[in-house]
């Protein structure tokens, strides 16, 4: 402190770092409450990301989709010549026609079928922009062949190149991978194929299923030329295109396919309000923890704080150094915590599959609440220094 | 012999810090009890229509994963199994999904269709024994809808048209019944406007097989005969059977089993770490006078045990308001969700069971230091 020009004893530091191990303590419970939050948090947003990765991936700024098609689950296909119509409007630079089916996968280890769902392109055009699928792109030419999501769920067998198995009862080789994960929609993962690879597996594939073609597509992407006012060609197209589709923004706010998906599992899920809740009761699981420890110190020292009063120092004083003890904790207690919730989300992440984002705004929330949980202890276990009558103490 | 109650008198001793540390057992509870009871609920909403179904043996491809992912098999086996003696009645029920349009916002989405033939007594809903219904059943491209299906499906006043997989389709009834995770909304149709609907499929293909047993019957043993009759395309399987495959399904496929146990845990942890701070501030708030103890000649389990007593007496104690804040919640999430999120006995005991061994825990823990306490040091 003397750095700062003001010889000040830093009391709220001394008083909680006097016991070592209580400190140590002092921290991992502030950590715990911080790993709850995040933990639930986390799994929320991890929920509604999951979904909507996949068309955060797209190489597209607009999509175009059947008008039924309310959320990724609907196997709705529109016309494909609506994509071609879309190509006349001055700003569009490129479209491209994306095919998606849910199709069963054979475990070749259990030899049990799983649903998966296949995502499938025209090899030329650049629809998905993975690294896995750039260098297997020779490969994924050859019939019967597709790239198979290292993050697909356990459940698929072996996720890796070589693997020959049965898709939709067809024989197929997976020439690569790609990592992609899981979503509600995706089953238990996601493949990747040529559109020519697409017909040859969903043309025909008898009575009880629809067959496919490429007179109809399930995701219509649409690429702007630079600088042309992506909001403006989403309202022409909407206007000129017959009904019958539903032309988007691909992400962001508002009218967006993206937003969209996350609406649909908003509301038609319990999500929110579960993982809320859990996370509320974390919040007073914190404050708890958090005041035991502060009132463990003020107990501790009691008497110190009647001398300070005594001297003179007003209830203020020791109110800020309560508080002060409380910022510190909340600052040196988030820091484990958020560190180990990244292990825990990388951990669940590769377990489950599922996409767990740690953003800075998220960051930056938590934070917040972590505060105010401290600030809170610091408040109520404070009350009891603030009453401390000198004169009681040393009776 | 009147003993002192050691433990008692050393945690009412300071009595704001006992309450606190009983909220603090009392909220570890209740995240355990939350996670275990969205984790019960969720699962539960995926096979309560079995409730309604009346059979007491299930055939399903071997293909099939659950109720709404199953893959058909041939009728005929289902015909087979009506040889075997103990058998009573079999019936088909076909299963599909259909987009069912919203009439006021032309809005669809995916609705789970059961086909039946309406001569057989397929479901226990009061509203389907009617002769009534069996007559709106028959009549081409009317269907019954479930009550409980989504808002977003739209009104389901009885004579309501709409579209439903570019067909014209009429509401001629409503039950009760819920669907949960594996669908929004469920219909139930006759089998003749099933195979209406979902052309090219036909009636020899059916994707359940039920089958009820005559009264008193010996249902494991006429599923085993089945089992060793049939061929091995088919499988078997008895109404507990077929309930616990599915809630395995969706605890080990899905992300809810995985996400409610790591909920358990980490609140287990937490809940230890709380009690150990109680516990540990104790021992040392009192080392003089547990040193004192041992100076005239108690022994170390003496001690080990009044700690323990302390844990446990925190344990119950938090158990108590843990639960009754538990049950006031899953009421509260009840009404804000209508997930049906009940208290089981089961999980009453559970809950209890890893409380007590959270508070030993951390009593094992912050015993030590007691335990090792050294009469000379001390003072």
């Amino acid at each position: 402190m003397s750095i700062l020009g003001i010889k000040r004893t830093p009391l709220a530091w001394l008083n909680l770092t006097h016991d070592r191990r209580k400190f140590a303590t002092s921290m991992a419970g502030v950590g715990f409450a911080v790993l709850l939050m995040f933990l639930f948090t986390g799994f929320k947003n991890a929920l509604y990301d999951s979904q909507v990765q996949v068309i955060n991936r797209l190489n597209a700024d607009i999509v175009i989709i059947n008008r039924l098609k309310n959320n990724m689950f609907v196997p709705e296909p529109f016309a494909r010549r609506r994509l071609y119509q879309a190509r006349a409007f001055d700003g569009v630079a490129a479209t491209y026609p994306l095919y998606i089916s849910d199709v069963r996968w054979k475990n070749p280890v259990t030899q049990q079928t799983r649903p998966v769902r296949v995502l499938a392109f025209n090899l030329a055009d650049p629809v998905l922009p993975l690294p896995g699928v750039q260098a297997n792109l020779a490969a994924l030419k050859l019939p019967n062949t597709a790239l198979i999501d290292t993050r697909a769920r356990p459940e698929v067998g072996p996720r890796k190149a070589g693997v020959v198995t049965e898709l939709a009862d067809r024989q197929v080789r997976i020439v690569g991978t790609i990592s992609l994960g899981t979503d509600f929609a995706s089953g238990n993962g996601n493949l990747i194929m040529s559109d020519q690879n697409f017909l040859r597996y969903f043309a025909d594939r008898g009575p009880e299923e629809d067959e496919r073609s490429f007179a109809t597509a399930d995701i219509g992407l649409i690429k702007v030329e630079p600088g042309a006012d992506v909001d403006r060609l989403v309202q022409q197209l909407s206007e000129f295109l017959p009904n019958d589709v539903k032309v988007m923004r691909r992400s962001g706010p508002g009218n967006s396919f993206e937003a969209q998906e996350r609406d649909y599992w908003r509301e038609s899920t319990n999500i929110a309000f579960v993982f809320s809740l859990l996370t509320v009761m974390s919040f007073f699981v914190g404050i708890i923890l958090v005041y035991q420890i502060l009132y463990t110190d003020v107990a501790d020292h009691w008497s110190e704080y009647a001398t300070l009063k005594a001297m003179g120092y007003s209830n203020r004083f020791l109110l800020g150094v309560v508080i002060q003890e409380a910022v510190i904790l909340s600052v040196l207690g988030f820091i484990p915590g958020m560190l180990i919730s990244r292990l825990l989300y990388t951990g669940a992440s590769n377990a489950i599959g599922l996409v767990f984002l740690m953003t800075p705004e998220r960051i930056v929330n938590l934070y917040l609440a972590t505060f105010a949980m401290c600030l809170i202890s610091g408040a109520i276990a404070v009350r009891k220094v603030q009453s401390t009558d000198p004169a009681e103490v040393f009776g | 012999m009147k003993r002192t109650p050691l433990a008692v008198l050393n945690l009412l001793h300071e009595r704001t810090r006992l309450l606190v540390a009983i909220a603090g057992v009392a909220f570890a509870v209740l995240l355990i009890f939350m996670n275990l009871g969205f984790q019960g609920a969720l699962l539960k909403t995926t096979v309560t229509f079995y409730d309604q179904i009346q059979a007491d043996i299930f055939l399903t491809s071997p293909q099939s994963l659950e109720i709404s992912t199953t893959k058909e098999f041939p009728r005929t086996r289902l015909y087979q199994a009506a040889g075997v003696a103990g058998v009573e009645r079999v019936m088909p029920l076909y299963l599909e999904s259909l987009l069912w349009r919203n009439p006021e916002t032309r809005l669809s989405r995916a609705m789970f269709v059961f086909g039946v033939n309406p001569q057989d007594p397929v479901f226990a809903m009061p509203e389907l024994q009617t002769a009534a219904a069996r007559t709106i059943l028959v009549q081409p491209d009317t269907v019954l809808i479930d009550r409980l299906s989504r808002a977003d499906f739209g009104p389901q006043t009885v004579g309501l048209e709409t579209e439903a997989s570019r067909r014209r389709v009429i509401i001629g009834g409503q039950y009760t019944l819920g669907s949960g995770f594996a669908a929004d909304g469920t219909l139930i149709m006759s089998d003749q406007n099933f195979v209406r609907f979902f052309t090219p499929r036909s009636f020899d293909q059916i994707n359940l097989g039920l089958i009820q047993t005559s009264e008193g019957a010996n249902v494991p043993a006429i599923a085993a005969t089945l089992r060793q009759q049939l061929p091995a395309d088919v499988q078997v399987m008895t109404r507990r059977d077929i309930i616990q495959n599915d809630l395995l399904y969706w605890l080990e496929n899905t992300a809810i089993g995985f996400i409610f146990t790591l909920g358990v845990i980490v609140s287990f942890i937490v809940g230890t770490v709380i009690v150990y701070q109680i516990l540990y501030t104790d021992i040392r708030d009192h080392l003089k006078e547990y040193a004192t103890l041992k100076a005239m000649g108690y022994s170390g389990r003496y001690l080990f045990v009044v700690v323990l007593q302390e844990a446990l007496i925190l344990a119950v104690t938090g158990y108590i308001p843990g639960f009754i804040a538990a049950f006031g919640l899953y009421q509260l999430t009840f009404q804000a969700t209508n997930l049906p999120i009940e208290m089981t006995l089961n999980r009453l005991i559970l809950v209890f069971i890893l409380t007590v061994i959270m508070c030993s825990l951390s009593g094992l823990i912050s015993v030590r230091r007691a335990v090792t306490a050294d009469p000379a040091e001390v003072f």
